[in-house]
């Protein structure tokens, strides 16, 4: 491919020679529980935003989200997608109690409103514990991050590289926010909410993100480990990238340069070229800085690819789920690449040219990407980037 | 200032003894409160309300002044932030305003996760790596040696906080810089013109 930036392979210190697949997948999202709701939704390329229900929103500016009907509880919807994961990777009991959780989640729902004598009770390793407890996974070894956006996709990373150099052979992955009144006050106090009911990455006209109840697991395994118990690989976990910008407390560097680390690390790892992804699954809040933000570092480390390779923020579909959004997006890039139907970048109004990209407009695009990249940011300045490839 | 919850006060005495458990090296370590000086947490402009973010801000400035080389030596360096209940002062604050039927002031939505005040850090202390947060100082070690044994950082700020009870206890904070010469050493071998990343 012409002018595209060199990627030299991963020195051997950038990360263990052990090869990463995963074997197991499960959702929960607006469109449904279970990964063919989701993909049945994206597909469908009809956004799920409606007005909420579930809680009064009389005092917000922004009335909309992506919910799921009902009272969804968190610790109920998470158990349940590490359990459908691990049913999905065919993991038996005895494996399931030497395998440990690593959980991305805001925080357990009720800390600020528990009497103040039971709060430390309801802390994140509280939670993480308990669910890991509920699924039948170790006792030892588990891990809350609560690492805002990239909180889902940085558990994923680190998973990989401790499987890769062969410090476990296996870790469930999992993340879960369901839109609750706090978070949706605060987003909305924070004035980032789309006031139109859509959110439209990459596109003119753009008003910002809305929230989406969003649940993943995933079973991370080594492939040595997959092969001996006879489980069959649902994609290669081949690279990985986690980065800082060290340029705003809030804001993405401008020029992408944090992220632009980021998928370059996760391509060394992966040892491919840009010209070899076929399918990004980008960030794309939908805000006014960050879209352009990583269209600039899509640009840096891609160089001509970055105009070519198909794009979209299913954020337009199913929402912002927050710390869970790592997990999500990557079982959304997943299943596009598996089911060889890359989902549209909806709610897009025309061309901004400070976001020009290969964007996935209309109807689903049918391609079979043989590699595909899950982007996300979060404040701090954090970028993580997850390539998978089809096994 | 106290929030209403409260866990085992972080030490350094407990980050120390997980950083060698963990095969790390500390190159700088501080603590809140270290001196009876140490009395109200120096205020952080853009954080309000709760002691949290300011208090991470402050030991690890500390610990950062305390390096052997003060610029940092261009080395990149991770921020693992380890806490056990986060924010909670913050948290009730928010909830509070929303059973009310209230707005919530802006600058809590910026201060709502860890991620903000490590991003000021970032930018503060020209800390180009990762931002990880996770709930136990074992995590936080074990994640701050995988990303040096990556080669994703040279080196790693751990910072942990938890806010006092009321009528508890102080406000406590730990933080501690730490390093893997083990990993440094195969990584120069393994790029042996010594670039950086």
């Amino acid at each position: 491919m012409a002018d595209a930036p060199a990627v030299a392979a991963a020195p051997p210190a950038r990360r263990g020679s052990g090869e990463v697949v995963v074997t197991g997948a499960a959702a929960a999202s607006a469109y449904g529980r279970g990964t063919e709701a989701l993909a049945s939704g994206l597909l469908s390329g009809q956004p799920a935003f409606a007005p909420v229900q579930r809680f009064d929103v009389g005092a917000r500016r922004v009335r909309f989200a992506a919910t799921m009907p009902g009272l969804p509880e968190l610790r109920t919807e998470v158990t349940r997608a590490a359990g459908e994961a691990c049913d999905d990777a065919g993991l038996s009991s005895a494996g399931r109690a030497r395998t440990a959780l690593f959980l991305a989640i805001h925080g357990d729902p009720a800390i600020a409103r528990a009497p103040d004598a039971d709060k430390p009770g309801h802390g994140p390793g509280a939670f993480t514990a308990a669910v890991a407890g509920d699924c039948g996974l170790a006792e030892q070894d588990i891990r809350c991050y609560t690492s805002a956006c990239v909180a889902a996709s940085t558990a994923i990373g680190d998973a990989a590289s401790i499987i890769a150099r062969g410090h476990a052979d296996r870790v469930v992955v999992a993340g879960g926010y369901l839109v609750e009144c706090d978070q949706f006050a605060l987003f909305d106090a924070g004035r980032v909410l789309a006031g139109d009911g859509q959110v439209r990455p990459f596109s003119a006209g753009r008003r910002g993100l809305l929230l989406g109840d969003g649940v993943g697991a995933v079973v991370v395994e080594s492939l040595e480990a997959a092969r001996a118990r006879r489980a069959p690989p649902l994609a290669r976990l081949a690279g990985w990238g986690r980065t800082g910008d060290a340029y705003h407390p809030v804001q993405p560097h401008p020029e992408g340069h944090g992220m632009a680390r980021a998928v370059t690390a996760a391509l060394q790892r992966a040892g491919i070229a840009p010209g070899d992804l076929g399918y990004i699954n980008a960030h794309g809040s939908g805000t006014g800085q960050s879209d352009p933000a990583e269209t600039n570092a899509l640009r840096l480390a891609l160089g001509d690819a970055a105009a070519s390779v198909p794009v979209s923020s299913t954020k337009s579909l199913h929402g912002q789920s927050l710390e869970a959004s790592g997990v999500l997006e990557l079982i959304v890039t997943l299943l596009a690449a598996r089911k060889g139907m890359l989902p549209v970048n909806a709610g897009f109004l025309g061309a901004d040219d400070r976001c020009r990209l290969n964007l996935v407009l209309g109807e689903p695009l049918a391609a079979t990407p043989e590699f595909a990249m899950s982007l996300n940011a979060a404040f701090g300045g954090a970028n993580t980037a997850l390539v998978v490839g089809l096994p | 200032m106290t929030s209403p919850a409260s866990v085992a006060p972080p030490s350094l005495a407990a980050l120390r003894t997980a950083a060698a458990a963990a095969g790390l090296t500390v190159c700088a370590s501080a603590a809140w409160p270290e001196t009876g000086a140490d009395g109200e947490v120096p205020a952080l402009a853009g954080f309000i309300e709760s002691n949290f973010s300011p208090l991470l801000a402050e030991v690890a400035a500390r610990a950062l002044r305390r390096r052997a080389q003060p610029d940092g030596a261009g080395n990149v360096t991770a921020i693992v932030m380890v806490t056990a209940l986060g924010d909670v002062t913050s948290a009730v604050r928010v909830a509070a305003a929303v059973d009310a039927g209230k707005r919530v002031p802006p600058l809590q939505f910026f201060q709502s996760v860890p991620n903000a005040v490590a991003g000021y850090l970032a930018v503060r202390w020209h800390l180009t790596g990762p931002v990880v947060c996770v709930s136990g100082i074992r995590a936080g070690l074990d994640v701050a040696a995988l990303l040096i044994e990556d080669a994703d950082a040279d080196e790693a700020l751990v910072v942990c906080v938890d806010l006092a009870a009321p009528g508890g206890d102080r406000d406590r904070a730990a933080a501690i810089l730490v390093t893997d010469p083990a990993s440094l050493q195969r990584h120069r071998t393994a790029e042996p013109d010594g670039k950086k990343r």
